[in-house]
Protein backbone atom coordinates (compact mmCIF):
# COMPACT_ATOMS: atom_id res chain seq x y z
CA UNK A 1 0.00 0.00 0.00
CA UNK A 2 1.22 3.75 -1.16
CA UNK A 3 2.65 5.59 1.78
CA UNK A 4 1.30 9.41 2.29
CA UNK A 5 -1.86 11.13 1.28
CA UNK A 6 -3.68 12.68 -1.84
CA UNK A 7 -4.95 15.73 -1.35
CA UNK A 8 -7.94 16.71 -3.99
CA UNK A 9 -8.93 20.45 -4.44
CA UNK A 10 -11.68 20.78 -7.12
CA UNK A 11 -15.07 22.50 -6.79
CA UNK A 12 -17.06 19.71 -8.66
CA UNK A 13 -18.23 16.85 -6.48
CA UNK A 14 -18.45 14.19 -8.60
CA UNK A 15 -15.17 14.97 -9.74
CA UNK A 16 -13.74 14.77 -6.03
CA UNK A 17 -15.65 11.79 -5.55
CA UNK A 18 -14.70 9.69 -8.40
CA UNK A 19 -11.06 10.41 -8.16
CA UNK A 20 -11.31 9.49 -4.07
CA UNK A 21 -12.95 5.96 -5.40
CA UNK A 22 -10.20 5.61 -8.13
CA UNK A 23 -7.50 6.32 -5.99
CA UNK A 24 -8.65 4.44 -3.16
CA UNK A 25 -8.77 1.19 -4.88
CA UNK A 26 -5.10 1.79 -6.24
CA UNK A 27 -4.42 1.87 -1.93
CA UNK A 28 -4.14 5.25 -1.31
CA UNK A 29 -5.32 7.44 1.38
CA UNK A 30 -6.89 10.52 0.16
CA UNK A 31 -8.77 13.53 1.20
CA UNK A 32 -11.29 15.81 -0.35
CA UNK A 33 -11.46 19.55 -0.48
CA UNK A 34 -14.20 21.34 -2.42
CA UNK A 35 -12.00 24.58 -2.66
CA UNK A 36 -8.79 26.56 -1.67
CA UNK A 37 -10.08 27.81 1.03
CA UNK A 38 -11.09 24.59 2.43
CA UNK A 39 -7.64 23.22 1.98
CA UNK A 40 -5.79 26.76 3.38
CA UNK A 41 -8.36 26.65 6.20
CA UNK A 42 -7.28 22.81 7.26
CA UNK A 43 -4.39 23.51 9.89
CA UNK A 44 -3.36 19.63 10.43
CA UNK A 45 -1.89 18.95 6.46
CA UNK A 46 -0.29 15.64 6.26
CA UNK A 47 3.75 15.67 5.97
CA UNK A 48 3.76 13.49 3.48
CA UNK A 49 1.48 13.93 0.78
CA UNK A 50 0.35 14.98 -2.82
CA UNK A 51 -2.07 17.76 -4.11
CA UNK A 52 -3.67 17.32 -7.40
CA UNK A 53 -5.18 20.42 -8.15
CA UNK A 54 -8.15 21.71 -10.17
CA UNK A 55 -7.01 24.47 -12.09
CA UNK A 56 -10.17 26.87 -12.77
CA UNK A 57 -12.15 27.63 -9.32
CA UNK A 58 -14.04 30.60 -8.38
CA UNK A 59 -12.31 32.67 -6.06
CA UNK A 60 -8.99 31.71 -6.13
CA UNK A 61 -7.14 29.26 -8.84
CA UNK A 62 -5.14 26.13 -8.45
CA UNK A 63 -2.31 28.38 -9.47
CA UNK A 64 -2.84 30.86 -6.93
CA UNK A 65 -3.39 28.00 -4.56
CA UNK A 66 -0.19 26.40 -4.96
CA UNK A 67 1.81 29.57 -4.36
CA UNK A 68 -0.49 30.62 -1.26
CA UNK A 69 0.42 26.96 0.07
CA UNK A 70 4.36 27.80 -0.96
CA UNK A 71 4.25 31.15 1.16
CA UNK A 72 3.53 29.14 4.00
CA UNK A 73 6.82 26.65 3.22
CA UNK A 74 3.98 23.90 2.66
CA UNK A 75 6.06 21.50 0.11
CA UNK A 76 4.80 19.35 -1.34
CA UNK A 77 4.56 17.90 -5.15
CA UNK A 78 1.28 19.02 -6.88
CA UNK A 79 0.20 18.30 -9.92
CA UNK A 80 -2.58 20.40 -11.61
CA UNK A 81 -5.68 19.13 -13.35
CA UNK A 82 -7.40 21.24 -16.09
CA UNK A 83 -9.71 21.06 -19.51
CA UNK A 84 -7.44 22.78 -21.06
CA UNK A 85 -3.92 23.10 -21.18
CA UNK A 86 -2.00 25.32 -23.39
CA UNK A 87 2.03 26.60 -23.32
CA UNK A 88 1.26 29.56 -21.45
CA UNK A 89 -0.44 27.60 -18.29
CA UNK A 90 2.14 25.01 -18.43
CA UNK A 91 5.01 28.04 -18.54
CA UNK A 92 2.83 29.47 -15.09
CA UNK A 93 2.40 25.80 -13.45
CA UNK A 94 5.93 25.42 -14.19
CA UNK A 95 7.01 28.43 -12.82
CA UNK A 96 4.77 27.67 -9.72
CA UNK A 97 6.86 24.54 -9.18
CA UNK A 98 3.93 22.43 -10.29
CA UNK A 99 5.44 18.66 -11.12
CA UNK A 100 2.51 18.18 -13.88
CA UNK A 101 -0.24 19.26 -15.99
CA UNK A 102 -2.67 17.15 -17.00
CA UNK A 103 -5.97 17.23 -19.30
CA UNK A 104 -9.31 16.48 -17.72
CA UNK A 105 -10.94 13.68 -18.40
CA UNK A 106 -8.09 11.70 -17.27
CA UNK A 107 -8.99 8.88 -19.45
CA UNK A 108 -5.37 6.94 -19.21
CA UNK A 109 -3.51 5.81 -16.23
CA UNK A 110 -0.98 8.68 -15.84
CA UNK A 111 -2.31 10.66 -13.11
CA UNK A 112 -2.00 7.23 -10.63
CA UNK A 113 1.13 7.24 -12.00
CA UNK A 114 2.30 10.48 -11.42
CA UNK A 115 1.00 10.27 -7.93
CA UNK A 116 2.70 7.17 -7.39
CA UNK A 117 6.09 8.65 -8.34
CA UNK A 118 5.55 12.03 -6.35
CA UNK A 119 4.76 10.49 -3.46
CA UNK A 120 7.84 7.68 -3.51
CA UNK A 121 10.03 11.06 -4.19
CA UNK A 122 8.81 12.85 -1.27
CA UNK A 123 9.41 16.17 -1.35
CA UNK A 124 9.95 18.48 -4.77
CA UNK B 1 -1.83 97.07 -45.67
CA UNK B 2 -2.57 96.58 -49.57
CA UNK B 3 -5.78 96.70 -51.27
CA UNK B 4 -4.99 92.84 -53.17
CA UNK B 5 -4.29 91.87 -49.47
CA UNK B 6 -7.54 93.22 -48.06
CA UNK B 7 -9.78 92.03 -51.20
CA UNK B 8 -8.36 88.42 -50.31
CA UNK B 9 -8.79 88.87 -46.73
CA UNK B 10 -12.64 90.27 -47.41
CA UNK B 11 -13.14 86.94 -49.98
CA UNK B 12 -11.83 84.79 -47.21
CA UNK B 13 -14.52 86.25 -44.47
CA UNK B 14 -17.60 85.90 -46.94
CA UNK B 15 -16.12 82.67 -47.69
CA UNK B 16 -16.41 81.74 -44.08
CA UNK B 17 -19.44 83.17 -43.29
CA UNK B 18 -21.35 81.85 -46.39
CA UNK B 19 -19.83 78.03 -46.84
CA UNK B 20 -22.33 75.40 -45.78
CA UNK B 21 -19.50 73.35 -43.89
CA UNK B 22 -17.65 73.55 -40.83
CA UNK B 23 -14.07 74.88 -41.45
CA UNK B 24 -11.30 75.71 -39.20
CA UNK B 25 -8.04 77.14 -40.49
CA UNK B 26 -5.18 76.65 -37.96
CA UNK B 27 -1.56 77.67 -37.40
CA UNK B 28 0.98 75.25 -37.34
CA UNK B 29 1.34 75.64 -33.27
CA UNK B 30 -2.38 74.83 -33.58
CA UNK B 31 -3.90 78.54 -33.03
CA UNK B 32 -6.81 78.84 -34.80
CA UNK B 33 -6.82 81.74 -37.32
CA UNK B 34 -10.75 81.78 -38.19
CA UNK B 35 -13.82 79.38 -38.83
CA UNK B 36 -16.63 79.62 -40.40
CA UNK B 37 -20.37 80.67 -39.27
CA UNK B 38 -21.18 76.73 -39.71
CA UNK B 39 -18.38 75.55 -37.92
CA UNK B 40 -19.21 78.33 -34.54
CA UNK B 41 -22.40 76.88 -34.71
CA UNK B 42 -21.74 73.17 -34.75
CA UNK B 43 -19.57 73.40 -31.40
CA UNK B 44 -21.66 76.19 -29.78
CA UNK B 45 -18.72 78.99 -29.60
CA UNK B 46 -18.53 82.82 -30.89
CA UNK B 47 -15.61 83.06 -33.04
CA UNK B 48 -14.67 85.32 -30.27
CA UNK B 49 -14.23 82.75 -28.15
CA UNK B 50 -12.08 80.15 -30.15
CA UNK B 51 -9.82 82.63 -32.38
CA UNK B 52 -6.03 82.51 -31.07
CA UNK B 53 -6.94 79.85 -28.60
CA UNK B 54 -6.01 76.16 -29.30
CA UNK B 55 -7.93 74.01 -31.70
CA UNK B 56 -7.35 70.92 -28.98
CA UNK B 57 -10.31 72.81 -26.72
CA UNK B 58 -12.83 71.41 -29.43
CA UNK B 59 -11.44 67.53 -29.34
CA UNK B 60 -12.72 65.24 -26.44
CA UNK B 61 -9.67 63.26 -24.18
CA UNK B 62 -7.63 61.86 -25.05
CA UNK B 63 -6.87 63.74 -28.46
CA UNK B 64 -7.18 67.23 -26.27
CA UNK B 65 -3.91 66.04 -24.59
CA UNK B 66 -2.25 64.55 -27.41
CA UNK B 67 -2.59 67.34 -30.92
CA UNK B 68 -0.26 69.22 -30.63
CA UNK B 69 2.33 66.21 -30.70
CA UNK B 70 0.10 64.72 -33.63
CA UNK B 71 0.91 68.64 -35.15
CA UNK B 72 4.94 68.25 -33.77
CA UNK B 73 4.94 65.15 -35.38
CA UNK B 74 3.77 65.77 -39.08
CA UNK B 75 5.91 68.78 -39.06
CA UNK B 76 9.13 66.68 -38.06
CA UNK B 77 8.25 63.65 -40.39
CA UNK B 78 5.77 64.76 -42.87
CA UNK B 79 4.21 61.37 -42.79
CA UNK B 80 0.44 62.10 -43.18
CA UNK B 81 -2.53 60.61 -40.64
CA UNK B 82 -5.14 62.67 -41.86
CA UNK B 83 -3.61 65.38 -44.01
CA UNK B 84 -5.59 64.23 -47.37
CA UNK B 85 -7.39 60.97 -46.14
CA UNK B 86 -10.03 62.32 -43.78
CA UNK B 87 -11.44 60.25 -41.03
CA UNK B 88 -13.95 59.91 -38.84
CA UNK B 89 -12.75 61.17 -35.01
CA UNK B 90 -15.24 62.96 -32.33
CA UNK B 91 -15.23 66.79 -31.87
CA UNK B 92 -16.59 68.06 -28.56
CA UNK B 93 -19.19 71.05 -28.14
CA UNK B 94 -19.00 73.94 -26.13
CA UNK B 95 -21.38 72.49 -23.54
CA UNK B 96 -18.87 69.38 -23.07
CA UNK B 97 -21.34 66.83 -24.99
CA UNK B 98 -19.52 64.55 -27.88
CA UNK B 99 -20.33 64.09 -31.44
CA UNK B 100 -19.00 61.98 -34.12
CA UNK B 101 -17.75 64.02 -37.17
CA UNK B 102 -16.02 63.10 -40.61
CA UNK B 103 -12.62 65.58 -40.82
CA UNK B 104 -10.85 66.09 -43.94
CA UNK B 105 -8.10 68.45 -43.29
CA UNK B 106 -6.00 70.24 -46.14
CA UNK B 107 -2.30 72.29 -45.95
CA UNK B 108 -1.42 75.62 -46.88
CA UNK B 109 2.46 76.69 -46.95
CA UNK B 110 2.99 79.90 -47.25
CA UNK B 111 6.93 81.13 -46.70
CA UNK B 112 8.35 79.09 -44.10
CA UNK B 113 4.68 78.46 -42.23
CA UNK B 114 1.93 75.67 -42.60
CA UNK B 115 -2.04 76.46 -42.03
CA UNK B 116 -4.33 73.36 -41.75
CA UNK B 117 -7.83 74.03 -43.32
CA UNK B 118 -9.91 71.12 -41.46
CA UNK B 119 -13.23 70.61 -42.97
CA UNK B 120 -16.25 69.12 -40.79
CA UNK B 121 -18.66 67.02 -41.59
CA UNK B 122 -21.41 66.76 -38.40
CA UNK B 123 -22.27 62.40 -38.55
CA UNK B 124 -24.43 62.92 -35.64
CA UNK B 125 -27.68 62.36 -37.64
CA UNK B 126 -26.33 60.66 -40.55
CA UNK B 127 -26.50 57.27 -41.70
CA UNK B 128 -23.17 55.94 -40.60
CA UNK B 129 -22.81 53.60 -43.64
CA UNK B 130 -19.26 54.59 -44.82
CA UNK B 131 -17.16 56.11 -41.61
CA UNK B 132 -14.80 54.75 -39.67
CA UNK B 133 -17.12 54.22 -36.69
CA UNK B 134 -19.52 52.09 -38.54
CA UNK B 135 -16.50 49.76 -39.91
CA UNK B 136 -15.13 49.88 -36.23
CA UNK B 137 -18.89 48.50 -34.91
CA UNK B 138 -18.98 46.38 -37.06
CA UNK B 139 -15.91 44.30 -36.71
CA UNK B 140 -16.29 44.18 -33.15
CA UNK B 141 -19.69 42.92 -33.26
CA UNK B 142 -19.48 40.45 -35.86
CA UNK B 143 -15.64 39.62 -33.45
CA UNK B 144 -18.17 39.13 -30.65
CA UNK B 145 -20.72 37.04 -31.70
CA UNK B 146 -17.66 34.80 -33.24
CA UNK B 147 -16.22 35.07 -29.85
CA UNK B 148 -19.83 34.30 -28.09
CA UNK B 149 -20.08 31.13 -30.23
CA UNK B 150 -16.77 30.37 -29.10
CA UNK B 151 -17.05 31.03 -25.59
CA UNK B 152 -20.37 28.79 -25.35
CA UNK B 153 -18.66 25.83 -27.40
CA UNK B 154 -15.57 25.88 -24.81
CA UNK B 155 -17.86 26.49 -21.64
CA UNK B 156 -19.86 23.10 -22.85
CA UNK B 157 -16.86 21.33 -23.50
CA UNK B 158 -15.52 22.16 -19.88
CA UNK B 159 -19.19 21.49 -18.36
CA UNK B 160 -18.97 18.38 -19.94
CA UNK B 161 -15.08 17.56 -19.22
CA UNK B 162 -16.53 17.26 -15.83
CA UNK B 163 -19.45 14.89 -15.63
CA UNK B 164 -16.50 12.78 -18.60
CA UNK B 165 -13.63 13.13 -15.91
CA UNK B 166 -16.19 11.43 -13.33
CA UNK B 167 -17.16 8.60 -15.44
CA UNK B 168 -13.75 7.66 -16.62
CA UNK B 169 -12.42 7.53 -12.76
CA UNK B 170 -15.78 5.41 -11.48
CA UNK B 171 -15.11 3.15 -14.62
CA UNK B 172 -11.10 2.82 -13.71
CA UNK B 173 -11.72 1.92 -10.42
CA UNK B 174 -14.59 -0.31 -11.33
CA UNK B 175 -11.80 -1.87 -13.78
CA UNK B 176 -9.26 -2.61 -10.72
CA UNK B 177 -11.72 -4.32 -8.37
CA UNK B 178 -12.89 -6.32 -11.42
CA UNK B 179 -9.30 -7.62 -12.37
CA UNK B 180 -9.38 -8.55 -8.82
CA UNK B 181 -11.91 -10.79 -8.74
CA UNK B 182 -12.75 -14.19 -9.95
CA UNK B 183 -15.42 -16.20 -11.75
CA UNK B 184 -17.15 -16.13 -14.83
CA UNK B 185 -19.61 -12.91 -14.17
CA UNK B 186 -16.41 -10.75 -12.89
CA UNK B 187 -15.16 -11.66 -16.58
CA UNK B 188 -18.51 -10.39 -18.49
CA UNK B 189 -18.61 -7.23 -16.47
CA UNK B 190 -14.93 -6.60 -17.16
CA UNK B 191 -15.84 -6.48 -20.60
CA UNK B 192 -19.04 -4.43 -20.46
CA UNK B 193 -16.46 -2.24 -18.03
CA UNK B 194 -14.19 -1.94 -20.79
CA UNK B 195 -16.62 -1.08 -23.15
CA UNK B 196 -18.01 1.40 -21.05
CA UNK B 197 -15.24 3.50 -20.88
CA UNK B 198 -14.39 3.36 -24.72
CA UNK B 199 -17.67 4.99 -25.04
CA UNK B 200 -16.48 7.31 -22.39
CA UNK B 201 -13.25 7.63 -24.07
CA UNK B 202 -15.18 8.27 -27.87
CA UNK B 203 -17.08 11.06 -25.57
CA UNK B 204 -13.78 12.96 -24.71
CA UNK B 205 -12.73 12.74 -28.27
CA UNK B 206 -16.04 14.27 -29.26
CA UNK B 207 -15.25 17.18 -26.66
CA UNK B 208 -11.98 17.57 -27.90
CA UNK B 209 -12.95 17.90 -31.51
CA UNK B 210 -14.83 20.64 -30.55
CA UNK B 211 -12.33 22.12 -28.75
CA UNK B 212 -9.60 22.48 -31.63
CA UNK B 213 -11.95 24.07 -33.57
CA UNK B 214 -12.70 26.76 -31.42
CA UNK B 215 -9.16 27.42 -30.82
CA UNK B 216 -8.84 26.99 -34.68
CA UNK B 217 -10.41 30.52 -34.43
CA UNK B 218 -7.83 31.73 -32.55
CA UNK B 219 -6.22 35.25 -32.92
CA UNK B 220 -4.10 36.67 -34.93
CA UNK B 221 -1.63 39.23 -33.30
CA UNK B 222 0.20 41.40 -34.33
CA UNK B 223 2.36 44.55 -32.77
CA UNK B 224 -0.19 47.48 -31.86
CA UNK B 225 -0.39 50.67 -30.64
CA UNK B 226 -2.03 50.93 -27.37
CA UNK B 227 -2.64 54.09 -27.40
CA UNK B 228 -4.20 54.00 -30.88
CA UNK B 229 -6.22 50.77 -29.60
CA UNK B 230 -7.54 53.09 -26.76
CA UNK B 231 -8.74 55.56 -28.92
CA UNK B 232 -10.35 53.33 -31.40
CA UNK B 233 -11.86 51.76 -28.71
CA UNK B 234 -13.01 54.51 -26.74
CA UNK B 235 -14.16 56.57 -29.72
CA UNK B 236 -16.56 53.25 -30.39
CA UNK B 237 -17.49 52.71 -26.51
CA UNK B 238 -17.81 56.72 -25.27
CA UNK B 239 -20.59 58.18 -27.81
CA UNK B 240 -23.36 59.06 -25.89
CA UNK B 241 -21.16 59.18 -22.81
CA UNK B 242 -21.08 62.73 -21.96
CA UNK B 243 -24.81 63.39 -22.92
CA UNK B 244 -24.92 61.11 -19.80
CA UNK B 245 -23.20 63.14 -17.84
CA UNK B 246 -20.09 61.13 -17.62
CA UNK B 247 -16.56 62.67 -17.45
CA UNK B 248 -13.86 60.50 -18.86
CA UNK B 249 -10.12 61.07 -18.43
CA UNK B 250 -7.23 59.11 -19.44
CA UNK B 251 -4.08 59.02 -17.59
CA UNK B 252 -1.78 56.97 -20.20
CA UNK B 253 1.48 56.25 -19.77
CA UNK B 254 3.71 57.23 -22.28
CA UNK B 255 6.08 54.16 -21.83
CA UNK B 256 3.47 51.87 -22.59
CA UNK B 257 3.20 52.35 -26.33
CA UNK B 258 3.25 49.01 -28.48
CA UNK B 259 1.50 45.70 -26.97
CA UNK B 260 1.45 42.01 -28.81
CA UNK B 261 -2.39 41.78 -29.46
CA UNK B 262 -5.10 40.68 -31.82
CA UNK B 263 -6.42 44.57 -32.29
CA UNK B 264 -9.96 43.74 -32.68
CA UNK B 265 -10.29 41.47 -29.77
CA UNK B 266 -8.43 43.41 -27.49
CA UNK B 267 -10.96 46.56 -28.92
CA UNK B 268 -13.57 44.18 -27.91
CA UNK B 269 -12.60 43.78 -24.34
CA UNK B 270 -12.23 47.39 -23.75
CA UNK B 271 -15.80 48.33 -25.44
CA UNK B 272 -17.15 45.86 -22.96
CA UNK B 273 -15.44 47.26 -20.18
CA UNK B 274 -16.43 50.71 -21.33
CA UNK B 275 -19.90 50.14 -22.25
CA UNK B 276 -20.13 48.17 -18.56
CA UNK B 277 -18.58 51.18 -16.51
CA UNK B 278 -21.06 53.74 -18.48
CA UNK B 279 -24.30 51.41 -17.66
CA UNK B 280 -23.28 50.69 -13.75
CA UNK B 281 -22.72 54.40 -13.58
CA UNK B 282 -25.96 55.94 -15.47
CA UNK B 283 -28.12 53.39 -12.90
CA UNK B 284 -26.47 54.94 -9.88
CA UNK B 285 -26.92 58.80 -8.50
CA UNK B 286 -23.37 58.77 -7.47
CA UNK B 287 -20.98 61.04 -9.64
CA UNK B 288 -20.11 59.89 -13.12
CA UNK B 289 -16.32 59.37 -13.39
CA UNK B 290 -14.38 57.27 -15.53
CA UNK B 291 -11.17 56.72 -16.35
CA UNK B 292 -9.19 55.20 -18.94
CA UNK B 293 -5.29 54.19 -17.69
CA UNK B 294 -2.05 52.60 -18.68
CA UNK B 295 0.96 51.65 -16.61
CA UNK B 296 3.90 49.72 -18.28
CA UNK B 297 5.24 47.25 -15.83
CA UNK B 298 8.78 46.59 -14.88
CA UNK B 299 8.07 42.89 -16.10
CA UNK B 300 7.40 44.16 -19.69
CA UNK B 301 3.33 43.53 -19.49
CA UNK B 302 1.61 46.62 -19.56
CA UNK B 303 -1.71 46.88 -17.28
CA UNK B 304 -4.94 48.86 -18.48
CA UNK B 305 -7.76 49.67 -16.55
CA UNK B 306 -11.34 51.09 -16.82
CA UNK B 307 -12.26 52.41 -13.60
CA UNK B 308 -16.12 53.64 -12.53
CA UNK B 309 -17.39 55.27 -9.61
CA UNK B 310 -20.47 53.34 -9.58
CA UNK B 311 -22.13 51.32 -7.24
CA UNK B 312 -19.80 48.68 -7.02
CA UNK B 313 -19.48 45.27 -7.06
CA UNK B 314 -20.43 42.92 -3.56
CA UNK B 315 -17.29 40.25 -2.78
CA UNK B 316 -19.90 37.15 -3.81
CA UNK B 317 -20.74 38.73 -6.80
CA UNK B 318 -17.07 39.78 -7.86
CA UNK B 319 -15.59 36.26 -7.14
CA UNK B 320 -17.90 34.54 -10.01
CA UNK B 321 -17.90 38.06 -12.20
CA UNK B 322 -15.52 36.31 -15.01
CA UNK B 323 -17.40 33.00 -15.00
CA UNK B 324 -19.82 32.25 -18.22
CA UNK B 325 -23.86 32.80 -17.57
CA UNK B 326 -23.10 34.85 -14.62
CA UNK B 327 -24.62 38.57 -15.09
CA UNK B 328 -26.01 41.44 -12.90
CA UNK B 329 -27.94 42.82 -16.00
CA UNK B 330 -31.53 42.41 -16.29
CA UNK B 331 -30.97 41.55 -19.89
CA UNK B 332 -27.75 39.90 -21.31
CA UNK B 333 -26.47 36.48 -21.43
CA UNK B 334 -23.57 36.64 -18.70
CA UNK B 335 -20.86 36.26 -22.00
CA UNK B 336 -19.13 39.48 -21.91
CA UNK B 337 -16.87 39.12 -19.03
CA UNK B 338 -16.24 35.28 -19.17
CA UNK B 339 -15.14 36.36 -23.31
CA UNK B 340 -12.88 39.34 -21.68
CA UNK B 341 -11.12 36.84 -19.80
CA UNK B 342 -10.92 34.06 -22.72
CA UNK B 343 -9.36 36.93 -24.97
CA UNK B 344 -7.25 38.39 -21.95
CA UNK B 345 -5.69 35.00 -21.26
CA UNK B 346 -5.30 34.22 -24.66
CA UNK B 347 -3.22 36.87 -24.86
CA UNK B 348 -0.85 35.66 -22.12
CA UNK B 349 -2.50 37.90 -19.38
CA UNK B 350 -4.62 38.34 -17.02
CA UNK B 351 -7.82 40.39 -15.95
CA UNK B 352 -9.29 41.15 -12.51
CA UNK B 353 -11.04 43.58 -10.55
CA UNK B 354 -10.23 45.55 -7.61
CA UNK B 355 -13.31 48.10 -5.74
CA UNK B 356 -12.22 51.60 -6.36
CA UNK B 357 -10.82 53.36 -3.48
CA UNK B 358 -13.93 55.49 -2.30
CA UNK B 359 -16.74 53.70 -4.48
CA UNK B 360 -17.06 51.94 -7.99
CA UNK B 361 -14.81 49.41 -9.33
CA UNK B 362 -11.52 49.23 -11.26
CA UNK B 363 -11.26 46.43 -14.42
CA UNK B 364 -7.92 45.77 -15.25
CA UNK B 365 -6.18 43.55 -17.53
CA UNK B 366 -2.41 42.89 -18.53
CA UNK B 367 -1.10 42.93 -22.09
CA UNK B 368 2.23 41.55 -23.36
CA UNK B 369 4.69 44.78 -24.18
CA UNK B 370 5.92 43.78 -27.52
CA UNK B 371 9.66 45.07 -27.99
CA UNK B 372 10.52 48.87 -29.78
CA UNK B 373 12.15 47.21 -33.24
CA UNK B 374 10.73 49.67 -35.47
CA UNK B 375 8.37 52.73 -34.66
CA UNK B 376 6.48 52.06 -38.09
CA UNK B 377 5.28 49.18 -36.90
CA UNK B 378 3.22 51.51 -34.66
CA UNK B 379 0.58 52.03 -37.04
Amino acid sequence: MPDGTVLIVDDDAAVRSALKFALEVEGFNVRLYPGPEALLADHDLPSHGCLVVDYRMAVMDGLQLIDALRDRHVVMPAILITGRANNQLRRLAARSGVNQVLEKPLFDGALIEIIRQALGTRGL
Amino acid sequence: MDAALQAAQARLRSILETVPDAMIIIDQRGSVESLSTTAERLFGYAAGEVVGRNVKMLMPAPHREQHDGYLGRYLKTGERRIIGIGRVVVGQRKDGTTFPMHLTVGELRLDHRHYFTGFIRDLTDQQMTESRLNELQSEVTHMSRFTALGEMASTLAHEINQPLTAISNYLKGCQRLLERMEGEQALVLRTAVGKAADQALRAGHIIRRLRDFVARGESERHVESLPKLIEDASTLALIGARENGVEVSFRLDATADLVLADRIQIQQVLVNLIRNAIEVMVESPNRRELEIATVANADETIEVSVADTGAGLAPEVAAHLFQPFVTTKRRGMGLGLSICRTIVEAHGGRIWVDARPGGGTIFRFTLRAAKVEEPSLAE
